[in-house]
C-alpha cells in the first residue's frame, strides 16, 4: 500500500477506499487546529467520506492508478474543502431523491443528499484533469 | 472501526466501534451480518453506543440487513443510537423505519413481546 502524499493542507492518495481512514485523520487534525467543535467535525468528516467514496467508486471507477486529492482551508468563518478526482463528474441536481418512497429502503444513493444536508454548499466543477468538488461549512 | 459480536438470549448483538465510513472496515460489518443471516439467525440488535459516526455506507449496510431479514421473517433492531446517527436517520427519513431502544437489554426484551 502506497503512502499518502501530504503537502501543506492537501492529502493525495491512490484511488482506493483503503485510504479513507488516512483522509479522515488528516481532515480531523486540521479541523481541530481550526478550533472546530465535535459536531461540525463529524458533519464535515461524514461529507468528505461520502465524496471520497464517490470519487473512488464512480469518478475514478476504482482504478488505483488514479488519485483523489483533498484540500482543506479556512476562509473567514467558512471551512472550504476541495476534492478532486480524474472522473467525468456528476450533476448533483440529477441524483434520485433518496426520500422518495421507492428509494427509501435502497441500500445506496444517499451520499450526495447527506452532503447537501450537512454542508452549507456543494459545487461540482469540470477541470482539465477531471472533477473538482467544493464543499463549504461555516464554523463558529 | 472494530467489531465484536455476541449472542444473548438467542439474539445476535453486533457492536461496531469507531466510524463506519466505507472501505474494508465497513465490509467487516456487512460480512459478519450476512454470515449470521446465512446461518439462519433471525434476531439481530446493532448496538451503536460506540459508533462515533457513520455515513451512507453504514446506513446502507444496516438497511440491507434490515430488509433481508424482514423478507425472511427476521428482525434487525437498533440500540443506543447516538445523537449524530439519530440526526442522520432523521435527515434520511429512516427514523421511522427502524425500531430503536435505549439499551441492548431493552432491544433484546422486545423480541419477546
Amino acid at each position: 500500500m502506497k503512502e499518502p502524499v501530504i503537502k501543506g493542507n492537501t492529502i493525495i492518495v491512490p484511488s482506493s477506499l483503503e485510504y479513507l481512514t488516512n483522509i479522515d485523520d488528516f481532515i480531523e487534525g486540521i479541523l481541530r487546529g481550526f478550533g472546530t467543535d465535535d459536531s461540525a467535525i463529524a458533519d464535515i468528516a461524514i461529507s468528505v467520506s461520502e465524496l471520497v467514496n464517490n470519487s473512488v467508486s464512480h469518478g475514478n471507477k476504482a482504478s488505483e492508478d488514479k488519485t483523489v486529492s483533498v484540500s482543506i482551508d479556512k476562509k473567514g468563518s467558512d471551512v472550504v474543502i476541495v476534492i478532486e478526482d480524474q472522473g467525468d463528474g456528476f450533476d448533483p441536481e440529477e441524483i434520485s431523491n433518496p426520500l422518495d418512497e421507492a428509494n427509501l429502503l435502497k441500500d445506496s444513493g444517499r451520499g450526495i443528499f447527506i452532503v447537501k444536508s450537512l454542508m452549507d454548499s456543494l459545487e461540482v466543477n469540470k477541470t482539465e484533469t477531471g472533477t473538482s468538488i467544493i464543499i463549504k461549512k461555516a464554523i463558529a | 472501526m472494530k467489531l465484536t459480536e455476541r449472542e444473548q438470549d438467542g439474539v445476535i448483538v453486533l457492536e461496531p466501534k469507531g466510524k463506519i465510513m466505507g472501505g474494508p472496515d465497513a465490509s467487516l460489518l456487512h460480512d459478519k451480518l450476512y454470515e449470521f443471516i446465512e446461518q439462519d439467525k433471525k434476531k439481530f440488535v446493532v448496538d451503536l453506543k460506540d459508533v462515533e459516526w457513520m455515513n451512507s455506507t453504514g446506513l446502507g449496510i444496516i438497511i440491507s440487513g434490515f430488509t433481508t431479514l424482514r423478507n425472511s421473517d427476521g428482525k434487525l433492531k437498533l440500540a443506543n443510537v447516538t445523537e449524530k446517527i439519530q440526526s442522520l436517520l432523521v435527515i434520511t427519513k429512516l427514523q421511522g423505519v427502524f425500531e430503536a431502544f435505549d439499551s441492548v437489554d431493552e432491544a433484546i426484551q422486545s423480541f419477546n413481546e
